[in-house]
């Protein structure tokens, strides 16, 4: 990466009208230099105001800055370009969302489902927009805690805008305690939980229906009913074959690929599943299985 | 049962404390290429359905897009199967409940190293 800035780098100096400052502005946001990345930007944008890509880069450094008002204001120079641009729809559906303006953000995403209705994740991220929008505003506090990885999510390019603010310290606790229950809720029931770990948590009821949690693919897509699918047979299979082992009931399986470790446990009527990283140690996994079987049973009220 | 030449692969492990049968069995069918079991383990039966629960494992991570499973394990209250494969054969350990997952795991990948 260091590399690539430096060749685009090189090759703006010498041609400071060059649109490479796109390149160079994302490369250096992935970097995580995003005070030199937003100037790349502004400059660039400014020598280009109607190149789409350019507000587009300078609406996700503003993201990951937190700025979500600046990052509003280049998506919607985006939208005035291009005025069905996916990304920046999603982007703005996002972005209000975070700001609690449920109506916007449900019109944003509407938008973007009508472009691809096919499009799962923003199939969910619409059901997640309007149960928000249903179960009344936010607390502030929620609505505005600092995204977890707010860098790495923005560098899919797709904002996660079925993502409502993860779950603070301080926003845990009532989990355990409410009686009703959002879909948003479920959906980022377990995000707390993975705040330093690469993966993800999920919990199916007994058909094999997630329940609450996510899998969601580098690119942003939420893939947990795939996935949650796939492997629930798996203790579908185990509960059969435990009528044979005379070892009693099963309680955890855990198992490697070449991408993912994967643990899952019954809990009440459904499945936990958590997935990481193989560079997450099993022993690790485990421990977080037991906590996110821990937060479902506490969230169910078992 | 005639010695075959994976029976020092297969004793390497059952040595471990709380190992009741080791076993090396076809993926796809299920059946036992060999074995070493404790008196009591019904080795056919963890063949086939160790077998059939790895399969099914590989087969539900390849299709959600997580690759080749290596090392499969099910905890039970009462005991343990580890599993791990390779090249249509999967090795099986039969356990206690209370046995040192860690090193066991280790033994098995080496064991499935050597494979064929």
């Amino acid at each position: 990466m260091a590399d690539d800035i430096r060749a685009l780098s090189e090759a703006l100096a010498v041609d400071p009208s060059s649109v490479a400052f796109v390149a160079l502005a994302e490369a250096l946001r992935k970097r995580g230099d995003l005070d030199v990345a937003a100037r790349v930007a502004a400059k660039g944008v400014e020598r280009h105001p109607s190149l789409v890509d350019g507000h587009d880069v300078r609406a996700r450094i503003a993201l990951d800055r937190q700025a979500l008002d600046e990052a509003a204001a280049s998506w919607e120079s985006v939208l005035r370009l291009v005025p069905d641009h996916r990304d920046a729809q999603k982007g703005l559906g996002f972005i209000c969302f975070q700001q609690g303006r449920f109506a916007e953000a449900a019109a944003y995403l509407a938008a973007v489902a009508e472009q691809d209705p096919d499009d799962a994740s923003v199939a969910a991220a619409l059901d997640t927009v309007r149960a928000a929008a249903m179960a009344g505003p936010r607390s502030s506090a929620a609505v505005t805690a600092p995204v977890a990885d707010e860098r790495e999510r923005s560098t899919t390019m797709i904002p996660a805008v079925e993502e409502p603010a993860p779950i603070t310290a301080s926003g845990v606790a009532p989990f355990a305690r409410r009686a009703t229950w959002s879909r948003a809720d479920a959906a980022i029931l377990f995000d707390d939980l993975l705040t330093d770990v690469p993966g993800a948590a999920m919990h199916l009821d007994e058909a094999g229906l997630v329940l609450a949690g996510r899998y969601l693919t580098e690119d942003g897509r939420d893939l947990a009913a795939e996935v949650g699918a796939q492997l629930s047979g798996v203790s579908d299979e185990a509960t059969r074959a435990m009528r044979h082992f005379g070892f009693g009931a099963w309680t955890q399986i855990v198992f490697e690929t070449e991408v993912a470790s994967v643990a899952m446990a019954p809990v009440g009527q459904g499945l936990t599943l958590v997935a990481a990283a193989r560079t997450v140690p099993l022993g690790f996994l485990r421990r977080l299985l037991d906590r996110a079987a821990d937060r479902i049973r506490a969230w169910v009220g078992e | 049962m005639a010695t075959t030449p994976f029976a020092p692969l297969l004793q390497s492990i059952i040595r471990h404390r709380g190992v009741t049968g080791v076993l090396l069995v076809g993926e796809d069918d299920g059946l036992v290429v060999d074995s070493v079991l404790q008196v009591g383990v019904n080795g056919a039966a963890f063949a086939a359905l160790t077998a059939s629960l790895y399969r099914k494992a590989r087969r539900s991570a390849e299709a959600a897009g997580l690759g080749r499973t290596g090392y499969f394990e099910l905890d039970a209250v009462d005991g343990r199967v580890l599993a791990a494969g390779k090249n249509e054969l999967v090795f099986i350990v039969v356990a206690e409940a209370r046995i040192n997952v860690g090193l066991l795991r280790v033994e098995l990948l080496k064991a499935v190293e050597r494979l064929p």
